[in-house]
């Protein structure tokens, strides 16, 4: 059946959140009463990325991007596109502050800038159908580790590539297989971490929901180099859709004899689970992961005999983070060369000595184009937020961008023109962590954010040792103390100690790296904290005990002539005044929710 | 053996030895919350965290369970270290305050006041400090994993399942005996149908029965042992330096042939719990005879002082005399031992306390050398007397104060009143009785048992050490009630008797006896169990019967009862019978 | 479909690359079909069906398939632009019937001479 135009639906857990799905049975819908059903095919697709713009859909092979899409407005488009060859401005992607669309997803700048490997089939196949996934050459590398080169030479492949682990350790991995390779021992694991419980990341799931076979091949192929025949995929229950692709990939790879007994009749044999994990940030350590994969509590233990060693059921075993299951296939496919050549530094001596490969990151704060993007190593922090990303929302001034996750820091702008980097991220007290960027503008306050991550990594704390358990709880005390407007120079000091006791005496590194957030926004913003500290005021306007909100009485009057927008609005009925009139706000009664200073039109509300 | 140098010492240990251990063979001392010998490291404390050097990079590490490796060097007072186990210190003060181990620790590391204050102040003194010692033991040693963890981060607590007393706990106390705060606490709700007798409160599994036992080693009860209930634990062969302890160990059989046996199986005491009206097993502070001999004892659990279950000194005590013996009801014997321990018992009561001691007894029976005197003695002493058993023991309150305690109702016949008199602690001479087996001991050695239940001798007067079946002697209180001097008289007897028969060599026996016509026998083995003084046997080779010469008395049952006449008295077989008639008649 | 062996592999790719090579929007050799009201009007789905027909008889992989509005030129639809890869312009053709098309497809896109006689010009907008 050959069509002529093919509807990419995007079928991310975003898009679908959205009703996607129904816009997917309407296009489905439409199609047929208008008696294209022969020429025009609806495929749904995992995650594009830009989801900021979702729910949405590209046109092939045009490459026609369509965003924001509602329901209702299918009709119209498939009769103007489609029958009248007219593609809808208006559903078109438009830059913000621009007038023109850019109707080509190749064209838009947060496509352009992007490299895309271990999500190149995304938007382009059904995940649930294995025959497309081998379309685009999926499970031809395991054929070619299996016909023509020996577990050594994967393993020399891979170490040669300089691929290192995404999961945040940035370890490399030709290294870590060859080490659990020649381990003692009679039975071998290969486990992949599908955890990801960094709030507001989601690489991970949607590599699953786009392209679930790139991570069986790159397992397949891991447990050849290392000399196994079990695996598993530890995933949270909190991602269903990833879930039943990653079930449905399993079971259509079994049916075709690519994970069982003697795949390709060369002797290898290979099969994985799948185990779910709920609830619970700590199982993504990866102690803590085998841990519970043995049906244990999800605590972690000492890492002094690495788990490649002795890891899931005292076996040596190898785990690593989908992402890095991801790139596997490519180098096998493409070369070590080649994937090497993308990135920053020199790993043909030392296998820290750069970042190799692409990268994916989940962008969210407060950027215009929010979603998910794939770049090469090296490319700088600029380049990310401002020119994939769109730059700051509502024209505000950037502040600061989070890397790495709760267990990352915070990098100022002063710094924002360092490479993306393991090490370099790493040495202004960051890290690449698993890939989340959260940017904050002017209005963000530091120490709240610090706060934020912290009260996640305490809640989130398994409780077995004492810096992590009781450390991060006292730290989340003061800064709480802080925020509140009753912090005191000394609780500073506290903090700041506090902090790197936890770093160093914790027994994961959950506890290793929760101070992370602190210690940056401390080192990059200690002015923010002392005025909390010492003017009892928040510089950002955020922490609400700490700011007043106030109305110019001469704007009120002159501009807005009384309008009694605000008093309308206000909940906590702190306003006062008569329309016509001046208003104020009564301080005591004002909530510092901020809604007057939202319907405000004049401007005449100012926060202190 | 790798060399490892802590803190400027070198020291050879084995490869993968922990860094804690290596420590203490240095005789360097690292702290430890949550370290116990008997379980793999748990390593969440902290506190023994050391910082390990390799070249010019240095790191944290914990002691308990780091694997040492050649060429560390190892730290575990630097400035570095110091620091944070004065944060741990002042994270765990300032939750735990009044915990005495927590505060211990704490001015042993020289911290003082903590800087922070916690949210989660606990002001017990037993508070739980997580340290997970008894969830370890539980289940890494005791292997029944009853005791967990639950809830995560700052709301961790360690929790029964369920929150509930769970059925599979096997009460072994290990759990309270590795906290280190007090925290978990034993409380015997019923003591598991173990009756206590004898142990006067519990005591560990393994344990010496006491101090003059012979042989004076260790014994494991395997009701109450761990290891005989899980397969874990064996703590106690772990410590035992010569290895002298084997679970394997089982009673063994040894046969024996000899020519004489003695028969001297002591005696059980009467269960004074029959008789309700005395409160004993029901009432508390009421004592069986050799359980307060036990208590008496200087290597008993008190070491010889004379307290209550509360374990203040009681104000009066009273002996009661007479409990099974001289009884109808129970036995009508005498036990005869019983006064003069009674009087015993007053005389060390008296002299380790100030309390006032009543004697209710029926008779006193001090027929012994030096036993009347002892008697006047005590009299002296200011021991109540009160002729008249007593009737019951019940609880009571003394009239000046609101404790419990028990109250003692009789006659006294000498001033023909009825008396109740409170006392504290009350002491039941119960009665001897013969040994609950008996029976299937008198089987096994042909006794008889007198009807009072204990082996019969052949002559109450003449011969009281013998029995009517040859070469099986009694003696002590298998034959009947007697005290030390009395036992030790007639084991004697008893022993001289068997040597006087070893050492002669030949026995004199009478003539008449029976005799087994070989060719004759059929082996039918009637004549076997007929014999009332088991003298005859079967011999399996040969498939016939056989008369030991020693043992038959030549009564002549088993000649009669014969059926194939093989049976014959020697010297009066029927030919030989048939030839003194013929002899006659000529 | 049980257990495939490499061969098998490959010939999936195969069958199902076309689809996916299609949406990826690159191909040597691109045939829009102009569909405006005119063009439909005058016939443009029947065109758009012979191309597709010849392409998937053929089995072409490398030629893609799209249609856009009208082009200007009412009177001569249906019209189609067929842009080949390395070609210096985009060639359109006018007037067009199903046995055109056929002669367009074997002599331009497979040998790659345009069909003169079918053309109205040689090099007018570009997509790409």
């Amino acid at each position: 059946m050959a069509y002529r135009t093919y509807l990419m639906v995007c079928a991310g857990t975003g898009c679908v959140a959205n009703q996607s799905m129904k816009i997917k049975d309407r296009l489905e819908a439409e199609i047929k009463k208008r008696g294209l059903d022969s020429e025009v095919a609806v495929v749904t697709t995992g995650c594009n990325g830009f989801c900021a713009v979702g729910p949405l859909m590209v046109v092939q092979p045009d490459g026609i991007f369509y965003q924001l899409l509602k329901e209702t407005d299918i009709p119209y488009l498939v009769e103007e596109h489609f029958i009248k060859g007219r593609p809808v401005k208006e559903l078109l992607y438009t830059p913000p502050k621009e007038k023109t669309p850019i109707p080509r997803m190749s064209d838009i700048p947060f496509f352009a800038d992007q490299t895309l490997i271990v999500l190149r089939n995304r938007g382009l196949i059904d995940p649930e159908r294995i025959d497309e996934a081998i379309a685009r050459g999926a499970y031809e590398a395991l054929a070619k580790v299996l016909t023509t080169m020996t577990p050594e030479q994967v393993i020399q492949e891979i170490k040669a590539s300089g691929l290192r682990g995404r999961g945040g350790g940035g370890f490399p991995t030709g290294i870590k297989w060859e080490t659990c390779k020649n381990a003692p021992g009679d039975k071998r694991y290969v486990l992949c971490n599908a955890d990801e419980g960094d709030p507001g990341a989601f690489m991970d799931r949607s590599t699953i929901e786009s392209d679930p076979h790139a991570v069986i091949e790159g397992m397949c192929i891991g447990a050849y180099a290392i000399g196994s025949s079990e695996g598993y995929v530890y995933i949270r229950n909190e991602y269903p859709i990833a879930l039943e692709r990653l079930k449905i990939a399993i079971k259509q790879a079994r049916e075709y004899g690519l994970l069982g007994k003697n795949i390709f009749d060369k002797g290898f044999d290979f099969d994985i689970k799948i185990v779910r994990g709920a609830g619970a940030f700590v199982c993504g350590e990866s102690t803590a992961l085998m841990a519970s994969i043995e049906g244990k509590p999800g605590e972690p233990r000492a890492k002094y005999v690495h788990t490649v060693e002795r890891g899931l059921w005292d076996k040596p075993s190898c785990l690593n983070n989908v992402e890095t299951w991801a790139n596997v296939s490519q180098i096998i496919l493409r070369g070590a060369k080649w994937f090497s050549s993308i990135g920053t530094g020199d790993v043909s001596s030392d296998a820290w000595g750069g970042s190799k490969g692409t990268k994916v990151f989940s962008l969210s704060g407060k950027v215009n184009n929010t979603g998910l993007i794939e770049v090469p190593m090296g490319i700088t922090l600029r380049k990310i937020i401002f020119d994939i990303g769109g730059g700051i929302k509502d024209g505000k001034k950037f502040k600061a961008v989070q890397t790495g996750g709760p267990s990352g820091g915070f990098i100022p702008e002063s710094l924002i023109d360092l490479p993306v980097d393991y090490e370099e991220l790493t040495k202004v007290g960051s890290m690449m962590g698993s890939g989340g960027m959260v940017v904050t503008d002017e209005n963000n306050c530091m120490v709240d954010m610090a706060k934020y991550f912290l009260a996640f990594t305490q809640e989130e704390s398994c409780g077995k040792c004492i810096p992590c358990r009781e450390g991060t709880k006292r730290m989340l005390d003061i800064l709480e103390k802080i925020t509140n407007g009753e912090g005191t120079e000394e609780d500073l000091v506290l903090l700041e100690e506090l902090s790197n006791m936890v770093v160093e005496s914790s027994l994961c590194a959950l506890g290793g790296s929760a101070p992370n957030p602190v210690l940056t926004t401390l080192k990059y913003f200690r002015e923010e904290y002392e005025a909390h500290v010492k003017e009892k005021k928040c510089p950002a306007h955020s922490c609400r005990k700490l700011i007043t909100y106030s109305i110019d009485p001469a704007i009120c009057v002159d501009k807005g002539h009384g309008c009694d927008v605000c008093r309308k609005n206000c909940p906590d009925g702190a306003i006062t005044g008569e329309t016509k009139q001046v208003h104020a706000i009564d301080v005591m009664k004002c909530g510092r929710c901020g809604i007057c200073y939202d319907v405000c039109k004049f401007d005449a509300i100012f926060i202190e | 053996m790798v060399t490892v140098n802590i803190d400027g010492t070198r020291i050879e240990v084995i490869e993968e030895t922990t860094i804690l251990k290596a420590a203490e063979k240095a005789g360097i001392w690292i702290p430890t919350m949550c370290h116990c010998e008997y379980f793999e490291p748990y390593g969440v404390c902290r506190l023994c965290s050391v910082e390990v050097v390799r070249g010019k990079r240095s790191r944290i590490v914990t002691a308990c369970n780091y694997p040492v490796r050649g060429g560390l060097t190892i730290l575990t007072n630097s400035e570095r270290v110091k620091w944070i186990r004065k944060i741990i210190m002042e994270l765990m003060l300032s939750r735990w305050p009044n915990v005495k181990v927590v505060r211990d620790m704490a001015e042993k590391l020289g911290i003082g006041t903590p800087r922070f204050v916690s949210m989660e102040r606990d002001e017990a003194d037993d508070a739980c400090i997580l340290c997970g010692m008894c969830v370890n033991m539980c289940s890494d040693v005791v292997k029944a994993s009853i005791l967990g963890f639950s809830n995560t981060g700052i709301k961790r607590e360690v929790v029964l399942p369920f929150g509930e007393q769970s059925d599979k706990c096997i009460v072994c106390g290990a759990c309270a005996t590795v906290c280190p705060t007090g925290h978990i606490k034993m409380v015997l709700e019923d003591y598991r149908g173990k009756k206590p007798e004898f142990t006067l409160g519990p005591k560990t599994a393994i344990s010496v029965p006491s101090l003059q036992a012979v042989p004076r080693v260790p014994v494991i009860d395997t009701n109450s042992c761990i290891h005989f209930k899980t397969d874990g634990c064996t703590i106690c062969s772990t410590v035992c330096e010569p290895n002298a302890i084997n679970y394997e160990m089982k009673d063994e059989i040894v046969e024996l042939d000899v020519g004489q046996i003695l028969v001297s199986t002591g005696f059980d005491t009467f269960d004074a719990s029959k008789m309700s009206q005395y409160g004993y097993g029901t009432l508390d502070n009421v004592y069986s005879a050799l359980e307060f001999e036990m208590l008496l004892n200087s290597t008993g659990p008190t070491g010889g002082k004379v307290v209550m279950k509360n374990g203040k000194e009681p104000r009066s005590v009273a002996i009661l005399h007479c409990i099974g013996s001289r009884d109808t009801n129970h036995h009508a014997y005498c036990s005869r031992v019983c006064c003069m321990y009674a009087l015993k018992f007053a005389h060390l009561v008296h002299d380790r306390t100030k309390a006032a001691i009543y004697q209710l007894y029926i008779d006193m029976r001090a027929f012994g050398k030096g036993y009347e005197e002892f008697y006047s003695r005590l009299l002296d002493e200011g021991i109540t007397m009160i002729r008249g058993k007593a009737a019951e023991v019940v609880e009571g309150t003394w009239s000046d104060d609101h404790e419990k305690s028990l109250l003692v109702r009789c006659e006294d016949t000498l001033i023909s009143k009825f008396r109740e008199i409170p006392v504290d602690m009350v002491i039941l001479c119960n009665a001897i009785e013969a040994r609950k087996d008996s029976d299937a001991v008198k089987r096994l050695f042909t006794l008889s048992k007198s009807p009072d239940g204990f082996f019969l001798e052949r002559h109450p007067k003449l011969d009281p050490t013998s029995t009517t079946t040859e070469g099986v002697y009694i003696a002590g209180c298998a034959q009947g009630p007697k005290d030390i001097p009395d036992t030790v008289a007639q084991a004697s007897s008893a022993a001289a008797r068997i040597l006087s028969y070893i050492s002669k060599g030949e026995v004199e026996i009478d003539p008449i006896r029976a005799m087994v016509q070989e060719e004759f026998c059929s082996g039918c083995r009637i004549c076997n169990n007929l014999c009332p003084y088991t003298a005859i046997e079967y011999l399996e080779d040969k498939k016939v019967s056989h008369v030991n010469e020693a043992l038959c008395k030549g009564c002549g049952t088993c000649v009669a009862a014969c059926p194939s006449s093989a049976m014959t008295g020697q010297g009066f077989t029927d030919a030989q019978i048939l030839a003194e008639i013929n002899g006659l008649m000529v | 479909m049980g257990k495939i062996t490499i061969d098998d592999l490959a010939k999936i790719k195969e069958k199902t690359r076309y689809q996916t090579t299609l949406r990826q929007g690159a191909g040597r050799v691109k045939i829009n079909v102009h569909m405006g009201t005119c063009g439909i009007a005058a016939g443009a789905r029947q065109i758009l069906t012979s191309v597709m027909t010849e392409i998937e008889s053929r089995k072409l992989l490398d030629v893609i398939v799209t249609n856009s509005g009208c082009a200007g030129l009412c009177s001569q639809e249906p019209m189609m632009t067929v842009e080949v890869a390395n070609e210096p312009a985009p060639v359109k053709y006018v007037s067009l019937t199903p046995d055109k098309v056929k002669k367009i497809v074997e002599s331009h896109i497979l040998k790659g001479i345009p069909v003169k006689e079918y053309a109205l010009a040689v090099g007018s907008e570009r997509t790409r």
